[in-house]
């Protein structure tokens, strides 16, 4: 058994392979943003969830056009594959891939292992910015089918079909509003969205180098819980970025065909009036 | 407010730079970080743990002949930012007397416009470490750590 879209995922020997590949984009995203210039993998440019990709006023993403731009000045072309990589075990990697394909990037891919799995095996970091020329970049319309909003978790629940919720045992539970250890990001209630169930993001992966977990892992993992192929699936944490992670996993590596990611997740619904919750 | 005089530098320095030159001096002070003494290796339980922060941070503080703190951090190194906030405390703090420490306001970086470079989660954990380090600056107070 190998995974659903073996095609998303390469090695980082591939990377080491393709440092000086025209037609490959690294590019690296990290929780802590400052781990890219304390030192990152030669020719790699760096895409910052928050001051990169986030809309400067409203919270939504970058709008279209200004998504062009920031594939432009990082000299990506329509047909140029991106490799994404991060910290702490791709969470931000998944992210930014995930916003790429909602403005219609197909060829993107995730380094397997991510900077943990690069710097076990002593690769090199280098500390020098590359510059890239301008592109001419066209996204396409951004693509709903893998984005939830609020309004689509509601049909959900009335339809009673399943959510993932992939934070930690305890915000599931209701005990925390944010992650162990983590500072509250404000939401004032907690629990799940009913119909939710709890497989927490860090399952998918191995703890010792970041990898994903193999192919059989994976579905017994999650159809063990009875998140299977033929439902409609939405992904949801705190802030959709250790969910797009797990919709990266659903989408790609098991390959079931409608899977969203709820980026408005807990401190969106955690504060919304009127909304269900469980604990 | 009155800050002690290193750290009241830092904050005007920090307060004119650019976003651009506020990142490149967290990641200088990230950089200059200083590594946890060897006696230090490994006595997590005898540090201030610092819950408020994405990164397991400890913290401890030695009394010099004149009275003055002296911080020691361990900060993973995958974590350049929280290193960098902490390194910029300790260099605005270290030589100063827990009963100034404890009179440092919780807001004395806004000046700093930091949120410009670091989201605001980080910031939490800053202040965070802050109020852990005057914690343990009132321990030293009434001397329930004992002073050298």
């Amino acid at each position: 058994m190998s995974y659903a879209h073996p095609e998303y995922l390469v090695d980082t020997e591939w990377v080491a392979n393709h440092l000086k590949d025209a037609n490959v984009r690294i590019i690296e995203s990290d929780e802590d943003p400052l781990l890219y210039s304390i030192g990152h993998v030669e020719g790699a440019v760096q895409v910052d969830w928050f001051s990169t990709l986030q809309h400067p006023l409203r919270r939504d993403f970058l709008t279209k056009e200004q998504f062009e731009e920031v594939a432009s000045k990082l000299g990506i072309t329509n047909d140029t594959t991106v490799v994404f990589y991060g910290d702490k075990s791709n969470w931000f990697a998944a992210y930014a891939l995930w916003l790429f394909q909602y403005y219609g990037h197909q060829n993107v891919k995730i380094m397997n292992g991510g900077r943990i799995k690069w710097e076990q095996e002593k690769r090199p970091l280098v500390k020098d910015v590359p510059s890239y020329a301008p592109t001419t970049y066209k996204a396409k319309d951004a693509d709903k089918s893998i984005r939830a909003f609020r309004d689509d978790v509601f049909k959900q629940l009335d339809q009673k079909k399943p959510l993932v919720d992939v934070r930690s045992p305890k915000e599931y539970s209701g005990e925390l509003t944010h992650m162990p250890a983590y500072p509250q990001e404000g939401a004032t209630r907690a629990g799940h969205i009913p119909t939710a169930v709890s497989i927490p993001w860090a399952q998918a992966v191995n703890e010792a180098d970041a990898t994903f977990k193999t192919p059989e892992e994976l579905r017994a993992l999650y159809e063990g819980k009875n998140i299977k192929a033929d439902g409609d699936i939405i992904a949801y944490c705190r802030i959709g970025e250790r969910s797009s992670l797990t919709w990266f996993v659903l989408k790609y590596l098991l390959g079931y065909p409608t899977v969203k990611n709820y980026d408005g997740s807990w401190t969106e619904w955690g504060n919304l009036v009127d909304a269900p919750i469980e604990k | 407010m009155t800050l002690p005089t290193k750290l009241q530098e830092i904050v005007d320095d920090i307060a004119s730079m650019s976003r651009e030159e506020k990142l490149e001096t967290l990641i200088a002070y990230a950089e200059s970080f200083p590594p946890l003494p060897e006696r230090l290796k490994g006595e997590r339980e005898k540090m201030e743990a610092v819950p408020e922060c994405m990164t397991p941070v400890f913290l401890m503080a030695e009394k010099q002949p004149d009275g003055g703190l002296i911080f020691h951090f361990d900060i993973p190194p995958q974590s350049p930012t929280v290193r960098g906030l902490a390194s910029i405390l300790a260099n605005g703090l270290n030589g100063s007397k827990p009963e100034e420490i404890i009179l440092v306001p919780s807001d004395f970086y806004h000046p700093m416009n930091l949120q410009e470079a670091v989201s605001q989660q980080r910031l939490n954990g800053f202040i965070g470490v802050l109020s852990h380090m005057k914690q343990v600056a009132v321990n030293f107070i009434e001397n329930k750590t004992a002073p050298e």
